[in-house]
């Protein structure tokens, strides 16, 4: 039987509060989450529904100019020079007056990730913690995803699809872990999307993603849809294959190739093809295949629910492609949040992190706290769940 | 307050230590010559906002003491950095130099059997 309330908050306080670091890519994340102690707690598996409050949740993006991509390097200096800032403003918002006292534990993303920017935000959270006498919890950043996407939907059991920068995989929970059902075999999809922007030499902001949306979304030519290759291997997928694909097009646009029929019409030599049309395929083929092996996952599962997590779940236009094919299943529901949370956050590692530390998982050892940047969401113990 | 020191061990040097020289530029500073942001990202057009601040200073203009924690950690970070560069261009030498040695013997061998060099060595044997 899980107890959620096997640790008591410290202070004879009614409820916990927990401090998370997220620095695995380019966002640094500061969260402050706060979990009542509730009775119900102590007998089932509610861990969906820990009534929880978000005291703060502050973010900075380390962006480069258009054209490039985020250097492991550039992105540790840019978290070790606002990591303290953000603390700082975090612990203000969340009204914490006194960590050490008002603390009960302190979050960080242990990985996967990117190691330098991964390690700079570790080194804060170990100097907070011998500093304020608290103790650290290392949190597996997908499974973080997974728990804050479950508290703000409420979703009890669902299957997720986690899509961001560096991760791609259908997920379904049993026996105490989070299942992997299908993943990517290369590239992760927010990373294709990303080296295409780059193609592009369109913005990094607000993220390079969300600028192909709003492309896409100008698309004039909607009904006829260039083909791209569509790699569904079983469960799992591909997509470096499809990014090669399309930024060779893009390059024969710009450099006006016009020997390139699929692009230029063979009468008039004019351009048939625009940016935001192949903007528009490259996410309508790669949204069918999450689609694609996500139902399959679904089907094989016998669950209703899809939960949307990670930075392209914010892509609209996925929600509503999922949310089609769960209405061609009985009680299909698509669960999915804003920005807020599903990019990548602090709150997030602070709320699976306090999950982890009510059941008595906490790091004895700061030998521990090191981080790594291999680290699958299936090996992680989810003792939090029955 | 006690100044850090960093240690270096590896099996081919017992160790090294790193010490902080209150008088040497480089541990007076928190904008390390080896931290900065990447030559790539400069030339793309990157502006640097991510510099750290200058140590901070009590009313009488003397360096605070985290201040000078951070200054010395920058200057032993620069050192390790530097150390660690050398080491890589030493055993990338000694690479190269072993890969050259190695591609000459292939060579020399190759040589050798295209002129018959196998065949001698056969009678030899015979």
């Amino acid at each position: 039987m899980v107890n959620l309330n096997a640790v008591a908050p410290g202070g004879g306080r009614e409820y916990y509060v927990a401090l998370g670091l997220e620095g695995s890519a380019n966002k640094l994340g500061v969260g402050v989450v706060k979990h009542p102690v509730v009775g119900k707690h102590e007998g089932g598996d509610f861990s969906y529904d820990c009534e929880s409050q978000i005291l703060s949740n502050v973010r900075d993006t380390y962006i480069t100019p258009a054209g490039e991509g985020f250097l492991p390097r550039d992105t540790a200096r840019h978290h070790k020079n606002w990591c303290v800032r953000l603390i700082k403003q975090a612990l203000e918002e969340a009204g914490i007056q006194n960590a050490a006292k008002d603390l009960d534990v302190i979050c960080f993303t242990k990985g996967p990730g990117m190691g330098a920017p991964l390690h700079s935000v570790v080194v804060a959270a170990r100097t907070c913690s011998l500093l304020w006498g608290v103790p650290l919890v290392g949190v597996n950043h997908c499974v973080g995803h997974i728990e804050m996407g479950r508290e703000i939907t409420k979703a009890v059991d669902p299957v997720v699809l986690y899509v961001s920068g560096g991760n791609t995989q259908v997920i379904a929970y049993s026996e105490k872990r989070y299942r992997i059902f299908g993943e990517t075999l290369d590239i992760a999809i927010g990373n294709c999307l990303d080296r295409f922007a780059r193609t592009l030499r369109i913005s990094n902001y607000p993220s390079p993603g969300y600028n192909i949306e709003q492309l896409a979304l100008n698309c004039k030519k909607k009904d006829t849809l260039l083909e791209l290759p569509y790699t569904v291997k079983g469960m799992d997928l591909s997509m470096s294959g499809i990014l090669a694909y399309i930024d060779n097009l893009a390059k024969d646009l710009f450099r006006d190739n016009r020997k390139n029929r699929q692009l230029f019409d063979r009468d008039s030599d004019e351009a048939k093809i625009s940016v935001e049309d192949l903007c528009f395929a490259l996410q309508e083929n790669l949204f069918a295949m999450l689609v694609e092996i996500t139902e399959r996952a679904m089907a094989h599962v016998n669950s209703n629910q899809v939960l949307i997590v990670g930075g392209v779940g914010c892509n609209l236009r996925l929600q509503e492609m999922m949310q089609q094919m769960c209405q061609d299943r009985a009680n299909g529901q698509v669960h999915a949040t804003d920005e807020r949370f599903c990019i990548d956050n602090g709150v997030m590692i602070a709320h699976a992190g306090l999950l982890q530390y009510r059941m008595g998982d906490f790091v004895k050892d700061l030998s521990e706290t090191v981080v790594t940047q291999k680290f699958r969401t299936d090996e992680v113990y989810v003792a939090w769940r029955e | 307050m006690s100044v850090p020191f960093a240690s270096y061990s590896s099996p081919d040097l017992e160790s090294h230590v790193f010490r902080v020289d209150p008088t040497c530029p480089r541990y007076q500073t928190t904008d390390g010559s080896t931290t900065g942001p990447s030559p790539h990202v400069l030339n793309a057009g990157q502006i640097d906002k991510d510099r750290p601040s200058e140590p901070r200073t009590d009313d009488n203009g003397q360096i605070t003491t985290l201040g000078q924690l951070r200054c010395h950690l920058t200057g032993l970070q620069d050192e390790i950095n530097d150390f660690l560069t050398e080491r890589m261009e030493i055993a990338k030498g000694k690479k190269t130099k072993l890969e050259e040695s190695r591609e000459q013997r292939i060579e020399t061998e190759i040589k050798g059997l295209l002129d018959g060099g196998d065949d001698n060595g056969n009678d030899d044997n015979s």
